[in-house]
């Protein structure tokens, strides 16, 4: 037998776990500035920069790429190098993926508050960041399979499955969502309107959650878990059935975060059961980690790195049982657009992703830097000011997310709203956002004391660069004892069982995307419906810039209670125009679908000025810059251009004279109405674009009898 | 109006149809795998990340 002798390389591990540590912290920061700006609106100083709609992608981008994702590079490269026994495929490509990775981080951090945004959840970032993510993606996947192309060991073990589907469903994902065209650098405008739209933002929203934030994790625990017991995982028969129960059925749930709304109720439907069944491989997963455990009971009481990775295990559980509960159709119009929502991801992702990171940083820093951990104390002080932090942070949430959907739904002895006023629900839950935030504080002073026990533990051991292993070299045979098994043949070709990787997850993919098409043809078109005026297309991009949707829904659900709150409930055939669609997914203030004509002009002017002054208690911040910058009227022509390229129906050349003529007299108009109101505001200030926006919104079958004819 | 989107679209029924089946098929082919492993490939497998062929092991407990 040929024994060779190679090298892990522990410098891309330890750059990643680095990363991790530091983006962890800037993630969770900036969350808790987004959390105290929701019961203080003035706390970003008015400083546009710094908005809670500028700020929450900015969060949300960093604790899961930034945090999450150098978690999970840090994780998968220490560990593929182990399960293949070979030396990840090229170093160039790791540091290119390294710093590539953290590049794209940094030009988020910089175009995120600065307004550049596309508005979809989880994919905000404009169309050059979103070439490079494909760029560096690209790397990793070609150091992933080149590493599982030479290894020693013949079999792959389930992790790396688990590592396959996540690279090549992320890549689906990202190119089918980020269709976008261009205007201009910075902006660009999704190929897909309205319910196509909004169907495949949130099959990608939710896979993202699936083939980034649970497989490679799923991947992550079926290796540090037995390690750190040191004994193999409960069953591994049962492993096999979870990834591919898991991959095959994730694929389908994503429209459960649209049911209500004015997606077909088919595909509604189909979420639901899907998400329902999800339960099943969830759990198995749950209860194949924890009885890895079994008679190792007290290596958990003994090890923090154990102790983060059960509560993990346990979070994962929970959250994969909130979630099909919350896809009920009858659970979710309740808990849907509340605070409840916010309570569901952050179980997720401060108790699962969270928790296994650091169990993660704590089980790899006293390894590479051949030493043991600095103080167990430290880490055992960070589990329980974690969880405490877990516990003020969730469930106050949940009182709030119950309180407000209870009083939106509420009505009086004579039929009408309890609670006419939406703010009145907001007023009653700042005292739960102030705990929550006492929560996150927490939570981030574990942080910064797992950091500082890290960095002791560095100091006070030698950096392995890397580590000596040796295994018998990979004999290329046919099929082990002249027998033909399948299975064997499946995991020793990686190609090919990427390929049926592939195909499980694009089946679902396909089933709820080729009708997507179909819909295309067929939702019905209401004739009163027109594309947005050009005044309207910019004032809509500043509804985008400012990030309004992270606050204002733009869909009013089939229920009476919202009806009689906001009007009409939404119709499929109203969103034809709008690319992209702006449904949101949380209500921190009224639904805005009706808006259009609610209010007088100078009523937005001064609510855009100082909420509080029309809105007394109000907990939106102040938008003053909007009075004092000028509307960018220049980047009109390309952007109405590009609208007419993913279909908006302008006629050739209306960008060139006629927009223009076009805009001048509806912003005359709208300054006009601003007088009546004692208002004197230039036209060509960002205000008016955003009036006249605000102004259209839900007119259009206001306007006209609805009448309906299919395309 | 979802019911004129439906009855509009044609051959809707033919998607739950085909995705019954896929479904079924997949899950029993899976199960079915799954089921006729062999046990001393299932232990072999399960104790595949134990050993990582380092020739100076350093996994040391946590334990200070």
């Amino acid at each position: 037998m040929n024994i060779e002798t190679f090298k892990y390389d522990n410098r891309i591990v330890r750059a990643f776990a680095i990363a991790t540590v530091i983006w962890g912290i800037v993630g969770m920061l900036v969350g808790l500035l987004a959390a105290v700006e929701l019961f203080f609106p003035g706390a970003n100083l008015n400083f546009q920069f710094i908005t809670f709609g500028r700020i929450r992608p900015l969060h949300t981008n960093a604790v899961i790429f930034a945090f999450v994702g150098n978690g999970m590079f840090m994780g998968i490269y220490y560990s593929l190098q182990r399960l293949c026994k070979a030396r990840l495929f090229s170093d160039v490509l790791s540091w290119f993926h390294f710093w590539g990775w953290q590049t794209i981080i940094v030009a988020a951090a910089i175009t995120l508050p600065l307004g550049f945004t596309t508005s979809k959840e989880y994919a905000e970032l404009e169309w050059p960041i979103k070439v490079a993510i494909a760029v560096v993606w690209v790397a990793f996947a070609v150091n992933l399979f080149g590493t599982i192309v030479k290894r020693r060991e013949k079999h792959m073990y389930v992790a790396i499955w688990f590592y396959i589907s996540t690279v090549v469903t992320i890549t689906v994902l990202h190119v089918t969502n980020s269709m976008v065209m261009p205007a201009g650098l910075f902006k660009s405008y999704s190929m897909y309107a309205g319910v196509q739209d909004a169907l495949v933002q949130w099959w990608y929203g939710h896979n993202a959650v699936a083939f980034f934030l649970t497989t490679p994790y799923l991947g992550l625990m079926y290796y540090f878990l037995p390690k750190a017991a040191n004994r193999p995982v409960f069953s591994y028969r049962l492993s096999i059935i979870h990834f591919w129960a898991l991959v095959f059925l994730y694929i389908w749930a994503g429209p459960h975060h649209l049911l209500y709304t004015a997606l077909p109720d088919w595909a509604q439907s189909l979420g639901m059961v899907f998400s329902l069944m999800l339960i099943a491989p969830s759990w198995g997963g749950m209860l194949n980690g924890l009885l890895t455990l079994r008679g190792a009971w007290d290596k958990v009481r003994q090890d923090p790195m154990l102790k983060f990775m059960v509560a993990a295990v346990t979070a994962y559980g929970m959250s994969t049982l909130e979630g099909p509960l919350m896809s009920i159709k009858t659970v979710n119009s309740l808990t849907h657009y509340t605070d409840w929502t916010i309570a569901h991801a952050h179980g997720g992702a401060l108790g699962w992703n969270g928790f296994l990171t650091f169990s993660m940083l704590y089980y790899l820093f006293p390894r590479l830097y051949k030493t043991q951990l600095w103080s167990n104390k430290l880490a055992n002080y960070h589990f329980w000011i974690g969880m405490l932090g877990m516990i003020f942070y969730i469930v106050p949430i949940y009182v709030a997310g119950i309180t407000e959907t209870l009083m939106w739904k509420e009505f009086n002895k004579d039929g009408f709203l309890q609670y006419p006023n939406f703010l009145e629900s907001m007023v009653q839950v700042v005292p739960m956002l102030r705990l929550r935030s006492i929560g996150g504080t927490l939570y981030l002073i574990g942080v910064f004391m797992m950091a500082y026990n890290l960095y002791r533990t560095a100091k006070a051991g030698q950096f392995e660069p890397d580590t000596e292993a040796q295994a018998p070299a990979l004999e290329k045979t046919a099929q082990p004892h002249g027998k033909y098994s399948f299975h064997r043949f499946l995991e020793g070709t990686p190609m090919f069982f990427t390929v049926l990787a592939i195909v499980a997850i694009l089946v679902g993919g396909m089933v709820e995307i080729i009708p997507l098409y179909l819909i295309k043809e067929n939702v019905p078109t209401i004739a009163s419906v027109k594309p947005y005026t050009p005044l309207e297309v910019l004032g809509r991009d500043l509804y985008i810039r400012e990030g309004c949707l992270g606050c204002h829904s733009q869909m009013i659900r089939p229920f009476r209670s919202e009806t009689e709150r906001y009007g009409e409930y939404s119709k499929a055939g109203e969103f034809v125009y709008d690319h992209p669609f702006l449904w949101g997914s949380e209500r921190k203030g009224p639904d805005l679908a009706r808006e259009g004509g609610k209010y007088p002009a100078a009523w937005h002017y001064n609510h855009m000025d100082d909420p509080r002054s029309t809105s007394p208690g109000s907990i939106m911040p102040r938008y003053s810059w909007l009075l004092t910058q000028t509307l960018d009227r220049d980047a009109l022509p390309s952007r109405l251009a590009a609208l007419r390229r993913v279909g908006v129906p302008y006629p050739a050349g209306y960008e060139n004279g006629p927009a223009q003529k076009d805009m001048d007299a509806q912003a005359a108009k709208i300054v006009a109405d601003l007088k009546l109101g004692s208002v004197t505001c230039a036209p060509d200030k960002e205000i008016v674009g955003l009036i006249a926006y605000l102004q259209r919104l839900g007119t259009d079958i206001k306007s006209a009898p609805v009448t309906t004819a299919a395309k | 109006m979802e019911e004129k989107i439906i009855c509009s679209m044609n051959g809707v029924a033919i998607y739950g149809i085909i995705s019954i089946c896929i479904f079924v098929t997949f899950f029993t082919g899976m199960l079915l795998w799954a089921f006729t492993k062999k046990a001393n490939y299932l232990d072999k497998m399960g104790k595949l990340p134990l050993d990582s062929g380092e020739t100076h092991s350093n996994d040391q407990s946590n334990a200070k």
